[in-house]
């Protein structure tokens, strides 16, 4: 409510521009320990951007908060200009692949589908329209074959795959994935960056939690580095250096990863 | 006070003990449960155990009975390496099954087996010094006494001589395997004592009372410490007067003993759960308040300290981004003035000397992860707290 | 009473009917709602609730002074769901583990509920309150009114399930993103909570507070072997459940002073200790034996990718090699290589082996495969 008045006023000038993602003054603490303070973050519609930083640094917690899924202390998220709570269907989410139970009695297409009940909303069933929408998500990530598999009997990159499709199907306009790389073979680390890049192609906005700080040039055009504070946000050419590693990551951070 | 009533608690009291020492470490090892599926499986082993020896206070019945128990540990241990279910559905998977059997045993056998499932559930610790044991003829006592005696003797031999071993696998798995001793040696150690311990006070207490013996002490001694050595001291002083107490209550109501003796079990621990003074809910809930006061101003001050834009300092602002409710707001811009770590100019807030050089430091050991060191800084600081 | 006189009576004496329809209906019950607590990962919270409702039901009775089911239920219900909150507030709130949480709650509540029962049997209306069924369950008891209830309760139930599949279903596999799309996950977290204790609860009566948490928990882990779906699952827990409760029912009425409880447990472990060996997809058995063959066929493979090394040295891939130079091979046997033969991979030719040319392409298949597989 209180942006409403802000967005009466039209984004004229460059530093007026309406981010796909603004965070404003985010702070976020479990009991004594504090885990992101005082975070501002400006998205711009349309890059590929890797949050970076150290075990412990609240990535995760960064990307939860926004989507709501945890509570700060104090700050706000816009999306596109509005409360994140009016823009839900504008974002999707690919969560941490250990966060859930693969043992769970059901199937690959299945879970596909629950990327389509919250613009289903409460009670209403997934038809036809949905089966179709979540087996063309699957194509998609090449899991077709796989569609009537129960989900323990694939391999961790299926699965991530399998939780991509269900964020694809979401037809979002921005896209958080927390660690979407982790444990996943070569062959799926591959597809899913160039999925990640055919989404960016098509103006989506995606904000990936990142580990690997050698592949951060190759796959990514905007880098957030993160430490329980901001520490830096741009293009990749511009912020990514030894500088800004070594902030985020401690004095002794040796390692030069450019090339 | 006649000698019955006193060996009553004598007996009351042992127990209390013998299951106190082993039910701490079950706690500390996030294995209370497992006390709770031994209990009702040795059912079956006692039955049998019943019928080969006529006798549930022989030694061959606790032995037969305790390896019911152990056999309880390894099969639900086995269930769930298959993975055909997740952890805690085993648990609670195999130990009505067994339970089940022994309680059909003892109804299919009602004229042979002088047990009923009264006494399984709820023991008969006012019979116990009606069964005396004779040596050579002479009374020395009630037999239970010594069997329950003889079981606290080992446990507590077992508990000195392994402590280091016991205090070191429960804390830190990794390490035990590193110092050369097994964890899987200690870890069956504790449940063969558990078990023959649960065996031992089942004829007084019954099946589920002596979870509350092994549970109960060791949780609300844990809110109160978490030095191993203190723990112990306060689980066996919080059953022993438990025991005590309770038998008085069901002295004057004229009702089971056990049960007495569980529920003052839980209103001790129920008082300190509430009045710990650290870990208390009340203590707790104080603390939370309070913290988030102290976290709201620590926003706030380094929001402060991160914009110099006048517009990012204005009073209004706070309210819009920040996203506070006005009240919230002005508490935490008055806790701040008061401390005087800002001032305000015209309805712009900047810091002042004491609240820069405040929240620098507290910057400082937030991101070096010395958040404890906060504490300190906050005594040096605070003038006022929220 | 044998069991073919007892299945006649069934159909023709009223009271048995009653009590058949009624353990059918909370064995369905108890296996619906017991999937979504194994599921939840909350398989021992039933074994807590049910004995928390102990002194409910013993309080209830001191209160009321009534005999009539539905009171008593009531403080069951009551007391179940103070023990929920206060174990959920307990992991909140303090250091204490959810085990810790669980065991003390249990046998503490349940304590309790025995000393108060101990002292209303010295009462004297104590004779006619028959609160003993209470421990083990006696189906015996059921009168039709109670198995109304049950049928209202299970049908509510069933309406809500229906009504909210989906969002169980979600909520149940994937908490934090249910909240991204929008839906009130707190909401769907109670309802499925009131509604396990209210099964709970309506099974005290028959099962008895001991050994409730089985009815939730065997239905539920057998018929989990046998699919791979959540909607197969949960009705095949129902039929599991009714299943046992109609079995078990049978059996201790047709036998002298056994309480219905520990024999309609002792079916459903049955239940699930043959689902636990024979499922054809989960069992141990057919896992094994798939083990075995697997073993079998991948010494099959190693001689064969061995063989293919020898042959690709060659230009002619089918030209013969010594079969000596395989005993150098560590998986090499005779009847492997006669295996091989059988498959028509390879043929013998006196001393000599040489690779069909099936033989060749399935080997370089193996090749490829092993090579992705690896990486």
């Amino acid at each position: 409510m209180r942006n409403e008045s802000k967005e009466d006023i039209k984004p004229s000038t460059a530093s007026e521009r309406v981010f796909a993602v603004k965070v404003d003054d985010l702070t976020v603490a479990y009991n004594y320990k504090p885990v992101l303070w005082d975070i501002d973050l400006e998205i711009p519609e349309g890059v590929l951007m890797a949050i970076v930083g150290p075990n412990g640094a609240g990535k995760s917690t960064l990307i939860k908060s926004i989507l709501g899924i945890l509570k700060p202390i104090a700050g706000s998220v816009t999306i596109y200009g509005k409360p994140y709570e009016k823009q839900r269907r504008l974002v999707a989410y690919v969560p941490q692949k250990g966060s859930v139970d693969w043992d769970f009695p059901t199937t690959a297409l299945d879970v596909v589908m629950m990327g389509t009940y919250g613009s289903l909303g409460w009670i209403k069933r997934p038809g036809q329209k949905e089966k179709k929408a979540s087996l063309e998500a699957l194509e998609k990530v090449g899991m077709l074959p796989f569609k009537n598999r129960q989900i323990s009997q694939l391999s961790g990159g299926q699965q991530q795959r399998i939780f991509l499709a269900r964020a694809l199907v979401q037809n979002a306009s921005i896209y958080f994935m927390d660690e979407p790389f982790q444990g996943v073979d070569a062959t799926t680390e591959i597809a899913i960056i160039n999925i990640l890049k055919e989404l960016r192609r098509a103006g989506k906005t995606v904000i990936v939690v990142h580990h690997d700080l050698q592949t951060v040039p190759e796959y990514f055009d905007w880098v957030t580095f993160l430490n329980v504070k901001k520490i830096a946000t741009g293009p990749v050419k511009d912020i990514f250096n030894d500088d800004n590693l070594t902030k985020t990551y401690g004095i002794n951070y040796q390692v030069s990863i450019q090339e | 006070m006649n000698s019955a009533q006193l060996e009553i608690q004598i007996i009351a009291s042992l127990v209390a003990i013998a299951c106190a020492i082993p039910g701490t470490f079950l706690v500390l090892r996030k294995m209370a449960m497992i006390s709770d599926a031994i209990s009702h499986a040795i059912l079956p082993g006692i039955v049998i155990g019943f019928f080969i020896t006529q006798d549930l206070n022989s030694p061959v019945l606790i032995l037969l009975a305790a390896l019911t128990g152990i056999i309880t540990v390894v099969l639900v241990e086995y269930i769930q390496k298959t993975g055909l279910v997740k952890e805690d559905t085993a648990i609670g998977l195999v130990f009505p099954a067994l339970f089940s059997i022994g309680v059909i045993m003892i109804a299919k056998n009602a004229n042979d087996v002088h047990l009923d499932v009264d006494a399984v559930l709820l023991g008969e610790l006012a019979f116990a010094p009606f069964d005396r044991l004779l040596i050579g003829g002479t009374d020395v006592g009630p037999k239970s006494l010594w069997v329950v005696g003889s079981i606290l003797l080992i446990t507590i031999t077992l508990l000195i001589l392994f402590f280091k071993e016991l205090k070191v696998s429960t804390f830190d798995k990794g390490l035990t395997a590193s110092l050369g001793f097994s964890p899987a040696v200690i870890h069956y150690g504790l449940m063969s004592v558990s078990s023959v311990t649960t065996v031992g006070a089942f004829d007084a207490v019954g099946a589920i009372l002596v979870v509350a013996l092994m549970i109960a002490p060791a949780a609300s001694a844990y809110l109160l410490t978490t030095d191993l050595k203190k723990m112990l001291i306060l689980a066996i002083s919080f059953g022993v007067f438990s025991a005590i107490f309770g038998y008085w209550v069901a002295h004057c109501l004229d009702a089971s003993i056990a049960g007495s003796i569980t529920t003052i079990l839980g209103v001790v621990f129920l008082l300190v759960y509430l009045f710990a003074p650290s870990k208390g809910i009340i203590a707790v809930m104080y603390r939370e308040k309070q913290q988030r006061t102290e976290v709201s101003l620590l926003t706030f001050l380094l929001h402060l300290k991160n914009h110099d834009e006048v517009e990012e300092r204005h009073v209004n602002h706070l309210y819009e981004h920040i996203n506070w409710q006005k009240v919230r707001a002005k508490s935490v811009l008055d806790l701040a003035q008061k401390n005087n770590m800002i001032h305000m100019d015209n309805q712009v807030v900047s810091l002042t000397k004491k609240g820069d050089e405040f929240t620098s430091k507290a910057i400082n050991y937030i991101i070096t992860n010395e958040d404890a060191q906060i504490e300190d800084m906050k005594d040096d600081f605070f003038l006022f707290r929220g | 009473m044998d069991i073919s006189k007892y299945i006649e009576l069934v159909f023709t004496d009223y009271t048995l009917r009653t009590i058949t329809l009624g353990t059918a209906i909370l064995g369905a019950i108890t296996g619906m709602l017991g999937s979504f607590a194994v599921l939840r990962k909350q398989s021992l919270l039933g074994d807590a609730i049910s004995h928390a409702a102990l002194p409910g039901i013993a309080i209830a009775f001191l209160i009321t002074g009534a005999k009539d089911t539905n009171t008593l239920l009531i403080g069951a219900l009551v007391s179940g769901l103070i023990g929920t909150f206060w174990i959920k507030n307990i992991v909140t709130k303090t250091h204490l583990k959810s085990d810790t949480a669980l065991g003390l709650i249990l046998s503490v509540f349940f304590g309790f509920g025995m000393l108060l029962l101990t002292f209303i049997q010295k009462q004297p209306n104590a004779n006619q309150a028959g609160l003993d069924k209470y421990l083990f369950g006696q189906a015996a008891t059921l009168v039709e009114s109670d198995v109304w209830m049950m049928a209202i309760v299970t049908g509510i139930c069933l309406m809500v399930m229906l009504t909210f599949w989906k969002e169980f279903k979600i909520l149940l596999f994937d908490a934090d993103y249910t909240k991204t799309l929008g839906f009130n996950t707190k909401t769907i977290d109670i309802l499925i909570t009131v509604f396990i204790v209210l099964a709970i609860v309506l099974g005290l009566q028959t099962v008895g507070v001991v050994l409730m948490s089985a009815m939730l928990l065997a239905p539920a882990a057998a018929a989990r072997q046998w699919t791979n779906s959540l909607a197969k699952m949960v009705f095949l827990a129902a039929v599991f459940g009714a299943f046992s409760g109609v079995f078990g029912t049978a059996i201790s009425a047709s036998q002298n002073n056994l309480s219905t409880g520990p024999v309609i447990v002792l079916v459903a472990s049955v239940f699930v200790g043959f689902s636990f060996i024979f499922s054809p997809s989960r069992g141990l058995l057919f896992k094994q034996i798939r083990v075995i063959k697997n073993r079998r066929d991948l010494e099959l493979h190693k001689t064969l990718a061995f063989m293919y090394h020898i042959a690709e040295t060659h230009e002619n891939t089918s030209h013969p090699h010594k079969i000596k130079l395989l005993n150098n091979f560590h998986g090499y046997t005779k009847s492997t290589l006669q295996k091989l033969v059988d498959k028509n991979y390879v043929k013998i030719n006196g001393s000599m082996w040489s690779l069909t040319e099936t033989g060749f392409e399935t080997a370089a298949n193996l090749y490829t495969k092993q090579e992705t597989e690896d990486e």
